[in-house]
């Protein structure tokens, strides 16, 4: 009897940590979900569908600052998106501002606000995965390989190269003055606002260009 | 005259069982006058978090040296489990013909990286009472083979991204203190739990003391080994899923050396390789003793090359006393 009751236990132990441990789905459901990507696509309908909207509800930059000056780690999770444990956060920002000089690979440009503050506006080195994390529009675990996640990011950072950056880079010129929308990266323990870097998405130029 | 021969003899004993302990104090008071970017909070967690992965492994060698044997394959092993936690958390189990897929929760994957480590263990630990085997030798081999198994089941690639939840694991803090650490505290409870309260601890320490003795006393030798040796890969494979949590990725060559890691963290703890003799906290003394060494000498902008010197050199120091203290005893 006593050994009935040990091995009852047992198997109901077993049975417990197999259906934590487990989920069974149809094979067929999973490789149509996970077909091979068509990067171009994807970040086509996904540039002019559903990357608007996020552009348009992107954070006042000088709003940022403050908020994350003062409100620490709350602040961070409410305007910034974390990947995973660690201390990078991405986010999309507006705002306006006045051009510095302008650099071979780079713009320096100053932000106005009420404390302005200065910048680096990226036209040529646009790489990493801070535009595609800022957006919020790539669920990461719907992609079973890294391979199309980089993809991803690699044609989204193309675009703003080939699009946006080579567009309004001959515009920009110093003293002009343009509204911006961008994506930034940001170290949670070691934040440095006066050296943040914008990868520019969306540019206007004020009709009173200039100071 | 004899009450204070006595009395010496104690107070060396004490001396001894301590002595793990009072070097971590000099080293870390030493630390503290050269460099002031040593004792911080911030450091002092640091320290333990980079530990807590050679605790875990620098335990299960604990259990395996007192037996008076040694485990050098707890590197591959740490790299192999690492490997599967991952792997099966990514992709899963694939049935084609089944039209099926069996995916992994994190406790699956967690449960499954142990229960790997354990058999990878059982099997040294055979090998090693069924065919007398030398574990130095058993071990050696299987060194060999869970490292070529890691790389056929990671085709020498990297698995990564493996999500924030089992980030957690190796990255996360839980009251303050890295999760890392309290894996290690937990492992390192339980094996103090299995040495000290229980009978198997017992009979490891009889085995390591006098085999044949052990023998005659009616010990299950072989069964005690073969736990102590699974023990051991279920130890090391804590570690790889704590390394493998922390990089965000399973690679196939991590976990090189940390079986030398591992054996220096239990001599510097007083661990003596003849087995019989030694504990738990003296190795989690070692492991910290090595944590601190590196933390130190980097924060001292001392050379790698000079680093791996001087490591050496505390290793050969800590057998030497050991080996001294035998021969008074």
């Amino acid at each position: 009897m006593k050994k009935l009751l040990k091995y009852g236990i047992g198997i109901v132990l077993l049975g417990a940590a197999l259906y934590n441990s487990v989920y069974i789905k149809k094979l067929s459901s999973i490789r149509s979900a996970s077909a091979k990507l068509d990067v171009n696509n994807y970040v086509d309908q996904l540039w002019k569908d559903r990357l608007p909207a996020k552009l348009d509800s992107a954070v006042d930059v000088s709003i940022l600052k403050n908020a994350l000056e003062t409100g620490g780690s709350k602040a961070f999770d409410q305007y910034t998106n974390a990947l995973a444990i660690g201390n990078y956060r991405y986010v999309l920002v507006k705002g306006t501002a006045i051009v510095d000089s302008v650099h071979e690979d780079d713009l320096l440009i100053t932000i106005q606000s009420a404390q302005p503050f200065n910048a680096t506006l990226q036209t040529e080195f646009v790489y990493g995965n801070t535009l595609r994390d800022a957006s919020r529009l790539v669920d990461l675990a719907a992609f079973p390989n890294t391979s199309d996640l980089n993809s991803i990011s690699e044609a989204m950072n193309e675009r703003v190269r080939s699009q946006i950056a080579s567009e309004w880079r001959p515009l920009l010129k110093p003293g002009v003055r343009f509204e911006f929308t961008g994506a930034i990266e940001l170290n949670k323990e070691h934040l440095h606002f006066d050296t943040i870097e914008i990868i520019p998405v969306r540019i206007k130029i004020s009709p009173d260009a200039g100071r | 005259m004899s009450g204070m021969s006595e009395t010496t003899i104690t107070y060396k004993q004490r001396i001894k069982s301590l002595q793990s302990l009072i070097a971590l104090v000099v080293l870390c008071i030493l630390l503290s006058v050269l460099t002031d970017k040593f004792f911080t909070t911030d450091n002092g967690l640091n320290i333990l978090r980079q530990t807590a992965v050679n605790i875990c492994v620098a335990t299960g060698m604990t259990l395996v040296v007192l037996t008076a044997g040694i485990d050098l394959s707890v590197g591959s092993v740490l790299a192999l489990c690492g490997a599967i936690a991952a792997g099966l958390l990514k992709n899963g189990w694939v049935f084609p013909s089944a039209d099926l897929y069996i995916g992994f929760t994190i406790f699956g994957v967690l449960l499954a990286a142990i229960i790997a480590g354990g058999v990878l263990g059982w099997f040294n630990g055979f090998v090693i009472t069924k065919f007398k085997v030398p574990p130095f030798v058993a071990t050696l081999a299987m060194l060999t083979i869970a490292r070529g198994l890691t790389m056929l089941y990671t085709k020498g690639q990297p698995i990564s991204n493996l999500g924030a939840k089992f980030a957690f694991i190796g990255a996360g803090s839980f009251l303050g203190i890295p999760v890392p650490v309290w894996i290690a505290l937990l492992v390192v409870l339980l094996a103090a739990f299995i040495t000290k309260q229980t009978r198997l601890g017992r009979y490891i320490y009889a085995i390591g003391g006098n085999e044949t003795a052990a023998k005659f006393s009616g010990i299950n030798i072989p069964k005690v080994v073969i736990m102590v040796y699974a023990l051991a890969g279920m130890m090391a494979a804590v570690g790889g899923i704590i390394v493998t949590s922390r990089l965000d990725s399973a690679q196939p060559n991590a976990g090189v050396s940390y079986e030398l890691d591992a054996i220096a963290a239990v001599v510097i703890g007083g661990t003596s390789l003849s087995g019989g003799r030694g504990t738990v906290w003296g190795t989690v003394m070692g492991a910290i003793i090595i944590g601190v060494l590196n933390n130190g000498l980097v924060l001292l902008n001392v050379s790698p090359f000079w680093q791996q010197v001087v490591k050496g050199g505390v290793i050969l120091l800590a057998v030497i006393i050991d080996k001294i203290g035998n021969k008074n005893d």
